[in-house]
């Protein structure tokens, strides 16, 4: 088997127009695929829509894979990242592109140079769509008549290669199909160990040709007028590919993380049913991690638990709030139909239950903790008004008003806590100890509003 | 707990892109895969996303990807790729309130459709829909096997609720299938990538990067991947990337059934709402009424069978789901003939108990 015939066969029928370019390129990729003297298992020839896309049927040895319209440069790139995590190494991607294409794929272009995937992508640049009749494209020429633009194109062309720059692709060239040099170039594009793209300038034989007054020579003069450098194109100092950056890390690997252990107790929680619970206060004031903390002590104690946390989109400002669910068996339903119990620690988290509909489901036995800062026009349910942001800090009120109820309910004991606050962190453990404390003496002192 | 799921079946590659409520399986994965000698890294965007995870695939890895509903309409093109080129893929599609960006934080179950239709020519991506934490794990791991053993992409459609809820799971309670990996191709000799032996079989697969050449292409092709208009190899191949779905289809089916004989009321619910619908259940039981319900895992292909069976002398069927219009209902319609069907559906939060039994009350009364 002579090395040729691992590649493109010599007597390979190729389908394209007279004249077309890709039969050009198809011929100097199978060039520079023997004198790399690449193993044949070792490529995947990834093409996208368009002529170009016929290119894969005619390398009857290499992997092949046709893909989508523009996103031939991604699923190669998903290729390429395969490699880092394999025992076999050193597959080589080449993508098979078109301007069309590589438009409408700019994306997956622009990440495969900042990733610097090894990857080899061939844009064949004939200034249009060619397969589906003629059209412009993003890089029509000035003036470029289609079938489209049959007055010209007034859209100024991109420069590909300018933006890939951008991106920090470590190989940019560019060369016209009927470059002797082409060759060379696709070969130095193979060796390139990272993202290297090739803009192949050349000509749709069945329409640019058609309808513009041009021939292979003139289009070096469009090139050279759109200020479009030919050759090897200066890149940033060589730098690591993704799989040796990622290889890199997988040497020390963070450790996989262990499953939270959840303290066990021996006194368990005295309760019979479903309590329904809502905190709500202000966002970054640690609401729904003192909504965790008790949830976490409910299941030392035994008890299954569900945590829903809301927030507007912001995250960091305005209300924060958490519905609860605490129950010795399986919870189902994880909703809030009419709550036993509402915390509420602050004015925004007041506020939020008046617009979310909670309070207006509170029942006459439902047992609200409010804060006594917060401006209560009429009286909810059984309320009572609790110093919480002045005594504790707005930092602690909610760990502070969850101790308040809990002494008022003893539901759970308090070795439940004590096992949680244990496998806090030391500075964290101090803080909700205290928070708890101050929670319990206002529990005692408190007085009913209603 | 879908992340982990994914992990135990085996998912060496997540490429992810944030989006509400899918976002914290992605962190999960970016934190963890490293450690199992897996690769998670961000794309650029969903499309990019799902491309990543279909090239990793064909070189023989268990891919996922998350998103919710915005990202999904931009995946269907690649996942109409995968479903041809018969690569593996899981996606997980974390439903929020829709249409468009909609509501990031609100809860949904309104893309059942949009997975049902999402191929063009109609073809059935397998679904599976958990209800809770522990569900989310166990059906990860059964879409995981059942889109290697058929070489198909299958999601998982969970949704805000069901994604972002802290709950208790007991580890020891799971219930985790046994891990299934792709059919490789033994031999080069003879090998055609999308040959299958009987007309609803998967071919073997060559990876790309192995010893047997791999030809893969999304475009109409005979056995051999050569691209090929009408003939009626290429037929034939197209109606076996239907047939092998549905040939399974009683053996993908997952369901809990909660069925009392007597009853002559089926109440079927899925996702998040099965939660509330047990729920409602046990009230409307424990005041006398004799009702049945099904609860469905598996969405896509439609457990016919279990169907058949849960709704077998029924007289009426309620369909419990957080959506405008029923989408599962009117998907389900065909198979329930000469039943009364009532649909219960809200938007914007969850259905409580209370109103299912209440609807169900209203009709039964």
């Amino acid at each position: 088997m002579t090395p040729e015939t691992l590649y493109l066969s010599p007597s390979a029928q190729l389908p394209y127009c007279r004249g077309c370019g890709h039969s050009l390129v198809v011929r100097q990729l199978s060039h520079a695929l023997e004198r790399l003297g690449l193993p044949p298992r070792s490529v995947v020839l990834t093409t996208d829509i368009g002529c170009v896309g016929l290119a894969d049927s005619l390398f009857p040895y290499l992997h092949t894979v046709h893909t989508t319209h523009g996103r031939s440069t991604a699923f190669a790139t998903g290729m390429a990242l395969a490699d880092v995590v394999m025992e076999s190494q050193g597959l080589k991607p080449i993508v098979m592109i078109g301007d069309g294409g590589a438009m409408i794929g700019l994306l997956h272009l622009v990440h495969a140079a900042q990733l610097n995937v090894d990857i080899t992508v061939l844009i064949h640049n004939n200034f249009m769509f060619g397969m589906t009749g003629g059209q412009h494209s993003a890089l029509s020429p000035l003036n470029w008549v289609t079938a489209t633009t049959p007055d010209g194109n007034s859209t100024p062309p991109l420069d590909l290669l300018a933006l890939l720059r951008t991106a920090h692709a470590t190989f940019l060239a560019r060369r016209f199909a009927t470059s002797a040099d082409l060759g060379t170039t696709i070969a130095g594009a193979l060796n390139h160990s990272g993202f290297a793209a090739v803009e192949i300038v050349e000509l749709c034989t069945a329409y640019g040709a058609r309808w513009n007054q041009v021939t292979g020579a003139s289009i070096e003069g469009i090139v050279e007028q759109q200020g479009q450098a030919i050759g090897e194109l200066e890149t940033e100092i060589e730098r690591p590919t993704f799989r040796d950056l990622y290889r890199h890390e997988l040497k020390s690997p963070r450790p996989k993380r262990a499953r939270p252990a959840v303290p066990r107790i021996n006194a368990t929680a005295r309760l019979a049913g479903e309590i329904r619970l809502v905190i709500a206060g202000t966002a970054g004031e640690r609401v729904q991690s003192a909504a965790a903390l008790l949830c976490r002590s409910a299941l030392a104690a035994g008890l299954y638990s569900t945590q829903k946390n809301d927030n507007p989109v912001t995250q960091g400002s305005g209300f924060s709030l958490s519905e609860i669910c605490l129950s010795p068996k399986p919870i189902e339903y994880t909703g809030m139909e009419s709550p036993d119990v509402v915390l509420v620690v602050s004015e925004d988290g007041w506020k939020e239950l008046q617009a979310n509909g909670t309070l207006a489901a509170c029942r006459e036995e439902t047992l609200l903790l409010v804060d006594s800062q917060i401006d209560v026009i009429l009286p909810i349910g059984q309320m009572m008004r609790l110093p919480l942001r002045r005594e504790a800090n707005p930092q602690r009120a909610a760990l502070c008003a969850i101790a308040a109820w809990l002494e008022k309910e003893s539901l759970l004991p308090a070795e439940a806590w004590d096992a949680v606050l244990a496998a806090e962190p030391a500075e964290r453990r101090v803080e909700s100890a205290a928070a708890l404390e101050i929670g319990r003496r206002l529990a005692g002192e408190v007085v009913s509003s209603s | 707990m879908l992340a982990e799921g994914a992990l135990a079946a085996g998912c060496r590659f997540f490429a992810g892109y944030p989006i509400t409520p899918a976002s914290e399986i992605y962190e999960v994965m970016m934190r963890e895969l490293p450690a199992f000698g897996g690769l998670a890294l961000s794309a650029p965007d969903e499309i990019s996303s799902l491309c990543y995870c279909v090239g990793a695939s064909l070189r023989g890895l268990k891919a996922l990807t998350a998103t919710s509903g915005p990202g999904w309409a931009l995946m269907i093109e690649s996942a109409q790729y995968a479903l041809m080129t018969e690569t593996p893929v899981v996606v997980a599609l974390v439903q929020r309130l829709g249409p468009s960006t909609g509501g990031a934080t609100q809860g949904a179950q309104g893309d059942v459709s949009l997975t049902e239709y999402s191929i063009s020519g109609g073809y059935t991506l397998p679904v599976f829909s958990p209800s809770n934490a522990a569900e989310c794990f166990e059906l990860t791991v059964h879409a995981f096997n059942w889109s290697e053993r058929l070489r198909t992409p299958v999601l998982l459609l969970s949704d805000k609720e069901v994604g972002m809820t802290t709950e208790v799971v007991d580890d020891e309670a799971l219930q985790i299938p046994s891990l299934v990996s792709r059919k490789m191709a033994a031999s080069k000799a003879n090998y055609a990538p999308y040959d299958a032996p009987e007309p609803e079989s998967v071919p073997a697969f060559a990876a790309v990067g192995g010893e047997i050449k791999a030809t893969v292409t999304g475009s109409a092709h005979d056995v051999q991947g050569r691209l090929r208009k009408n003939s009626p190899e290429v037929i034939s191949g197209l109606q076996r990337l239907q047939r092998k779905i549905e040939a399974h289809a009683e053996e993908m089916a997952l369901v809990r059934p909660d069925l009392d004989p007597d009853a002559r009321c089926l109440l079927i619910s899925y996702g998040v709402t099965a939660r509330a619908a047990r729920q409602a259940v046990s009230k409307l039981r424990s005041q006398g009424v004799r009702i049945s319900f099904l609860q469905i895992q598996s969405l896509f292909p439609i457990p016919r069978r279990w169907l058949d069976w849960a709704a077998a002398g029924m007289e009426a069927v309620f369909v419990a789901e957080e959506n405008l219009t029923g989408q599962y209902r009117a998907a389900l319609t065909p198979y329930l003939s000469g039943k009364r069907i009532y649909g219960i559906n809200r938007i914007g939060s969850l259905i409580s108990p209370t109103e299912i039994a209440r609807a169900m009350q209203g009709v039964m009364a």
